[in-house]
C-alpha cells in the first residue's frame, strides 16, 4: 500500500553456449523486467537465436491464414503438442489448400461480375431484333447505340435523317423508362447523323461487354443467366469449403499462433541483451522478494556457469514500477494504469482513490433506486465480461455507496415519499441545496489538502525538506491566509486583516522560491480547484431534478386515468433509463476528474515504466 | 412564488451567468480536446496530460456557477 514493490537491479552474464537455456528459464520464471541494451563501443546487441527466422516466417503465414479464413481470436484450449517443424509443414499444406480455394473464389467472382455486365447490356437490347454480330464495325456501315430524348424524338429523327439519305435503319425499344435506339447509316453519312443525334439529346451507350456474342439478344441473355447460376453455385461451394477449412483448423491455427509467438519472443530476446563474441549480458529488474529464489533457479539450470550481480535501486535509476495494493483496493489500479505510472519513489495514490472515488460517485448519484439498478446492471455485466472484472468491481462498489447516500438523502428514484410515507433523511438534496454546496466545498478543501500532504512527502523524498516546505506547505499557508482574510472581512473574528495579508505574502514568497514564476501564475488555481468540488452538489442536483420532472409529468398522466396510464408508465421507464445513464456517466467522469485534475495535480509526477516481466502475457 | 418582473430578471441573470460561461468553456474545450485526442493517437501515455489540459476551461463554468449563486443570494437579501 502507498509504495510499489521494492525492486532490485540485476545483471546476468554468461557464455553464449548457455544463452538459450537462460532465456528459457527466464521465460518460465516470468520475473525479470528486461532493460533494453543500446549499442555502444563496449558491446553490441545480441543476435537472435537461429530459429528466429523460421519462426517469424511461419508465424506470418499462420497469421495471414487466420486473417484469410476470418478466424476470430478466442480461447480454444487447443494444444498443438507439436514442434516447429510439424507446425511448419502443416501450415504449408493448409496454406496451399486455402490459397487455391481463395484463388478460385477470386476468379469466380471476376467471371460473375463480367457476366453481370454483359447481362446488363443485353437487357437493354433484348427487345430489339437485331443479331448481335451486326453491332461490329464495317467499312461501309456505321452504327450508333444509345438513349435519346423520348419516343417522339424517334420520329423526328427519322424525318431529319430521310432528308439526307434513305439508306438508314432505326430500331428502338424502351429500356427502363428511357428510349433506347440502334441506328444504322452508311459510313459516309456518319458525321451528319451524329450531329442530328446530338440535337436530340443523344447519349451513347458503349456495348463493350457483348462484342463477341452472336445471335439475338434475348437468347444470349437466357444463356448467360444459366451461366450465372452455375457460377453462383460454384462460389457458394468454395465459400463452404473455406468455412469448413476454417472450422477444422481454427484450434490448430490459434494454438500455433500462440505457441510460435512465445517461441519467437524467446528467440528474439537476445536483441535486448548486450553481447560480445563469446558472452552475453542481461540487465533488468526483479522484485526484491523474489530475488533469491529466482537467482537460485537460474544458477541451477545454468550449472553455475553464469554470474548474477544484484543491488537495490539507486536514487537516479529509472525503476519499472509494480504497484502493491491489498486485494480490496487492487481494482483501482486500473485508474493509475489509465493515467500513467507513478515513479518508483512517489507515493502510489491507488489507496486514496479507493477511499474517495466511490464516495464522490455516491454523493453525485446518491439514490436508492438508481444505486440498486446500476448495481444489478454491473453485476450482470461483470458476469458477462470477466475480462473487465476490475472495472466492474469499481463500479459495483461505487453503486453500493450510491445506495448508502440514497438512504442519507432519503431518495428513491427522485421521490422523497413512497405512498405518503416520507423517507427518513439526514439531508435533502432538493431543499438543503446550500448545505450540500458548503459540504462539497468542505470536502474539496480536505481532499486538496490531502493531496498537498502527499505532495509534501513526495517532495521530501525527491528534493529534501526545505523544498517541500516551499513548494507544498506554501499552498496550505496560502489557504490559511485567504481564510483569515475572508473571516475578518465578514467580521467573524476580531483580528486585524493584516495578519491574513501577512500569511498571504509569506505564501507567495515561499512559492516564488519553491516553484518560481510558474508557481505565481498558478496562484488562483487553488481557489478554482476547491470551487471545482461544487460539482459534487451540482451534478447530484441536476440528476434529482431530472428525476423529479420525470415523476411529476408521469403523475399527471396517471391522474387522467385509462389509456394515459400506459403513457405515464412509458414516461417513467424511458425518463429514468435516460437519467440513470446520464447519472452514471456524469458521476463516473466527474468523480474521476476530481481525482485526476484536482487531486493528482497536487503531488503526482509519474512517467515511470510499468513492470512487465519477460514471458508474462499482457 | 411571486412572479413579478424583477424575479424574472434575477432568474434570467443567473441563467445567463451559467449559460454563457458554459458556452465559453465548450468553445475552449472543443479545440483543446481535438488537439489532445490527436496527441493521444500518437502517444497513448499522454492521456493524463491531455485530460488535464482539456478540462482546464471548465473553471469558467465554475465561476459562472458561483456568480449565479451570488445573484440568487443577492436577490434573497435584497
Amino acid at each position: 500500500m502507498l509504495k510499489p514493490y521494492q525492486m532490485s537491479s540485476v545483471i546476468i552474464t554468461g557464455p553464449n553456449i548457455i544463452q538459450e537455456t537462460v532465456i528459457k528459464e527466464l521465460h518460465n520464471l516470468k520475473i525479470l523486467h528486461i532493460v533494453e541494451h543500446s549499442k555502444n563501443e563496449l558491446a553490441d546487441i545480441g543476435k537472435p537465436l537461429e530459429s528466429a527466422n523460421k519462426l517469424s516466417e511461419t508465424l506470418v503465414r499462420i497469421r495471414a491464414l487466420i486473417a484469410a479464413l476470418n478466424i476470430k481470436k478466442e480461447e480454444t484450449g487447443f494444444e498443438t503438442g507439436k514442434g516447429l517443424l510439424e507446425i511448419e509443414s502443416a501450415t504449408k499444406k493448409l496454406n496451399q489448400e486455402a490459397s487455391s480455394n481463395l484463388d478460385e473464389l477470386r476468379k469466380t467472382e471476376e467471371q460473375l461480375s463480367k457476366n453481370q455486365a454483359a447481362k446488363n447490356e443485353l437487357e437493354i437490347l433484348k427487345d430489339i431484333d437485331v443479331p448481335l454480330e451486326s453491332l461490329t464495325s464495317y467499312k461501309s456501315l456505321a452504327y450508333f447505340t444509345g438513349y435519346i430524348g423520348n419516343k417522339s424524338s424517334v420520329n423526328f429523327l427519322k424525318e431529319e435523317l430521310s432528308k439526307i439519305t434513305d439508306k438508314f435503319m432505326v430500331l428502338g425499344s424502351i429500356a427502363g423508362k428511357k428510349q433506347f435506339i440502334v441506328l444504322f447509316v452508311e459510313a459516309k453519312n456518319k458525321e451528319q447523323a451524329s450531329s442530328i443525334l446530338n440535337r436530340h439529346n443523344f447519349s451513347p451507350v458503349n456495348l463493350a461487354n457483348i462484342s463477341n456474342l452472336k445471335g439475338n439478344a434475348s437468347a444470349n441473355l437466357k444463356k448467360l443467366e444459366g451461366e450465372a447460376k452455375k457460377l453462383q453455385q460454384r462460389k457458394e461451394a468454395i465459400r463452404k469449403n473455406l468455412n469448413q477449412l476454417s472450422a477444422d483448423h481454427k484450434g490448430f491455427l490459434l494454438a500455433a499462433d500462440e505457441f510460435l509467438s512465445e517461441q519467437l519472443e524467446k528467440a528474439e530476446a537476445p536483441l535486448k541483451f548486450a553481447s560480445t563474441q563469446s558472452s552475453f549480458l542481461i540487465k533488468g529488474w526483479i522484485p526484491s522478494e523474489e530475488l533469491s529464489n529466482s537467482i537460485g533457479r537460474l544458477n541451477k539450470v545454468a550449472k553455475n556457469k553464469i554470474f548474477v550481480h544484484f543491488e537495490p535501486a539507486k536514487k537516479e535509476d529509472k525503476v519499472p514500477v509494480k504497484l502493491k495494493n491489498p486485494g480490496y483496493a487492487k481494482a483501482f489500479e486500473f485508474f493509475i494504469d489509465l493515467y500513467g505510472m507513478p515513479t518508483y519513489r512517489e507515493i502510489d495514490p491507488t489507496f486514496f482513490i479507493f477511499l474517495t472515488f466511490p464516495i464522490f460517485f455516491g454523493i453525485m448519484l446518491g439514490d436508492i433506486g438508481y444505486g440498486t439498478i446500476s448495481f444489478m446492471i454491473f453485476w450482470i455485466l461483470k458476469k458477462k465480461m470477466p475480462k473487465a472484472r476490475n472495472f466492474f468491481n469499481i463500479l459495483l462498489l461505487a453503486s453500493f455507496v450510491s445506495i448508502l447516500f440514497g438512504l442519507l438523502y432519503g431518495e428513491f428514484f427522485g421521490e422523497e415519499k413512497i405512498l405518503e410515507l416520507e423517507l427518513p433523511h439526514l439531508l435533502s438534496r432538493v431543499h438543503d441545496m446550500f448545505t450540500l454546496l458548503y459540504l462539497s466545498i468542505g470536502i474539496g478543501v480536505v481532499h486538496v489538502n490531502i493531496g498537498l500532504i502527499i505532495g509534501f512527502i513526495n517532495e521530501i523524498r525527491s528534493h529534501g525538506f526545505m523544498h517541500a516546505v516551499y513548494a507544498k506547505a506554501s499552498w496550505v499557508i496560502l489557504q490559511a491566509g485567504i481564510a483569515l482574510l475572508a473571516l475578518t472581512y465578514f467580521k467573524m473574528i476580531a483580528i486585524s486583516p493584516l495578519i491574513g495579508a501577512v500569511f498571504l505574502a509569506l505564501a507567495v514568497l515561499m512559492l516564488l522560491k519553491g516553484e518560481g514564476v510558474k508557481g505565481l501564475i498558478e496562484l488562483p488555481s487553488i481557489l478554482t480547484n476547491i470551487m471545482s468540488y461544487a460539482r459534487l452538489m451540482a451534478i447530484g442536483l441536476s440528476s434529482v431534478i431530472l428525476a423529479v420532472i420525470v415523476n411529476d409529468s408521469s403523475k399527471e398522466f396517471f391522474h387522467k386515468g385509462g389509456f394515459f396510464i400506459i403513457v405515464g408508465v412509458l414516461i417513467l421507464i424511458i425518463g429514468h433509463t435516460i437519467n440513470i445513464m446520464l447519472g452514471l456517466l456524469g458521476s463516473f467522469l466527474h468523480s474521476l476528474r476530481l481525482h485526476y485534475v484536482e487531486f493528482f495535480s497536487k503531488f503526482f509526477h509519474g512517467g515511470a515504466k510499468k513492470y512487465q516481466p519477460f514471458g508474462a502475457k499482457e | 412564488m411571486a412572479a413579478d418582473i424583477s424575479t424574472g430578471l434575477i432568474a434570467l441573470g443567473s441563467g445567463l451567468a451559467i449559460g454563457i460561461s458554459a458556452i465559453a468553456a465548450a468553445i475552449a474545450e472543443k479545440e483543446i480536446g481535438a488537439a489532445a485526442v490527436g496527441a493521444m493517437a500518437e502517444k497513448e501515455e499522454l492521456f493524463g496530460k491531455g485530460l488535464i489540459l482539456t478540462v482546464i476551461p471548465e473553471t469558467l463554468v465554475i465561476f459562472g456557477l458561483v456568480v449565479a449563486i451570488l445573484i440568487l443570494n443577492l436577490a434573497k437579501g435584497g
